[in-house]
């Protein structure tokens, strides 16, 4: 277990390609968090989020005979994931039930505070920097979530959006501004 | 360089991507320009906040039954493509045991053998063209991946 576990993500997808289950699940253990996320970040409802997710890795597992080592596999999976919560929140928009919930925002704090009027405050900057984010435009809420909330760097978001750095840079830069816009009455 | 290409590079300060002479000529910016000074602490500020909160985590539960969804649905997969082969060829052969035995009936008029045999290729050839059709569209469909 611990040897496949150690293997990179391309040999394990040309395992998971040979037939190898074993081998997709140690990818999905090592991606379920981002897919999570990613996925929350897009659609902002934790059920819809679970399930994409999942649906996600059980298309990719499907399509893995399509699966090429030249790419890099989260930037693979990140392309029908992220495909997958752009056709979910177009059906709901056709449906005409476009609401993300924004009384309960998906965040929580990073450090515990004990002052009860910090929480307060934090708590209220939570939900507000939540629906500030929900309501930006889609790629720059999809780059914010990937930089912000899951840590990737420059060189690992060009390779999962497809852009060039100086793309990531610039991108990240409006979209900061933008969302600074949207909170100035906090910043 | 303009104010412009300052202002990226603040991004990239601020998330420690910079290398060294990009990172320098940014500082010595920042200490003559005002307004990229401004932008550099109001964006600080925002990396605050946003530093400040994380996405909820799931329980445990649901994490270590995460999987587990994920194989059942696989799973469940290959039962339908099974399931459907199944009962195409049971099908298939259903039909081919009754029209050989149609045709083969001496008592039923030629008229009506006719008659079947029209019905049953026009229905083959309206089935082949939707084929073809799907598949055309299909392999021309860059979002295929995309569930409509």
């Amino acid at each position: 277990m611990s040897e496949v576990s150690s293997r990179t993500d391309e040999e394990l997808a040309l395992k998971a390609k040979g037939g190898e289950m074993r081998a997709f699940e140690v990818l999905v253990e090592r991606y379920k968090r981002h897919a999570y996320f990613i996925a929350y970040g897009f659609v902002g409802d934790r059920e819809a989020a679970l399930d994409l997710s999942q649906e996600a890795f059980v298309r990719t597992y499907k399509a893995i005979h399509r699966y090429k080592p030249d790419f890099r596999f989260f930037t693979w999976f990140y392309k029908i994931l992220s495909n997958l919560c752009i056709s979910h929140l177009e059906k709901r928009r056709v449906r005409k039930r476009y609401e993300v919930s924004l009384e309960e925002a998906p965040f929580e704090l990073a450090t515990s505070k004990l002052d009860p009027a910090a929480v307060y405050e934090q708590k209220e900057l939570t939900k507000k920097l939540w629906e500030a984010i929900t309501n930006l435009r889609p790629d720059f809420k999809e780059i914010i979530i990937l930089r912000h909330f899951r840590d990737f760097s420059y060189k690992e978001i060009s390779e999962i959006l497809q852009i060039p750095i100086g793309s990531v840079m610039s991108r990240l830069y409006y979209a900061r501004m933008k969302l600074k816009e949207k909170l100035k009455d906090l910043i | 360089m303009g104010c412009e290409r300052f202002e990226f590079l603040i991004s990239g300060l601020l998330d420690g991507e910079l290398d060294a002479t990009e990172e320098q000529s940014l500082k010595e910016h920042l200490l003559l320009c005002d307004k990229c000074r401004r932008k550099h602490q109001e964006l600080l500020r925002l990396k605050e906040v946003t530093d400040s909160v994380r996405f909820k985590d799931l329980s445990g539960e649901v994490w270590a039954g995460y999987w587990n969804n994920i194989y059942r649905r696989i799973e469940r997969g290959l039962g339908w493509i099974l399931l459907s082969v199944g009962a195409v060829i049971l099908i298939s052969f259903g039909l081919y045991e009754s029209l050989s035995q149609f045709f083969a009936d001496p008592e039923i008029s030629l008229w009506v053998k006719i008659g079947v045999s029209a019905l049953g290729l026009g229905f083959i050839i309206l089935l082949v063209s939707i084929i073809r059709e799907r598949i055309f569209a299909y392999r021309r469909d860059r979002y295929r991946e995309v569930q409509r």
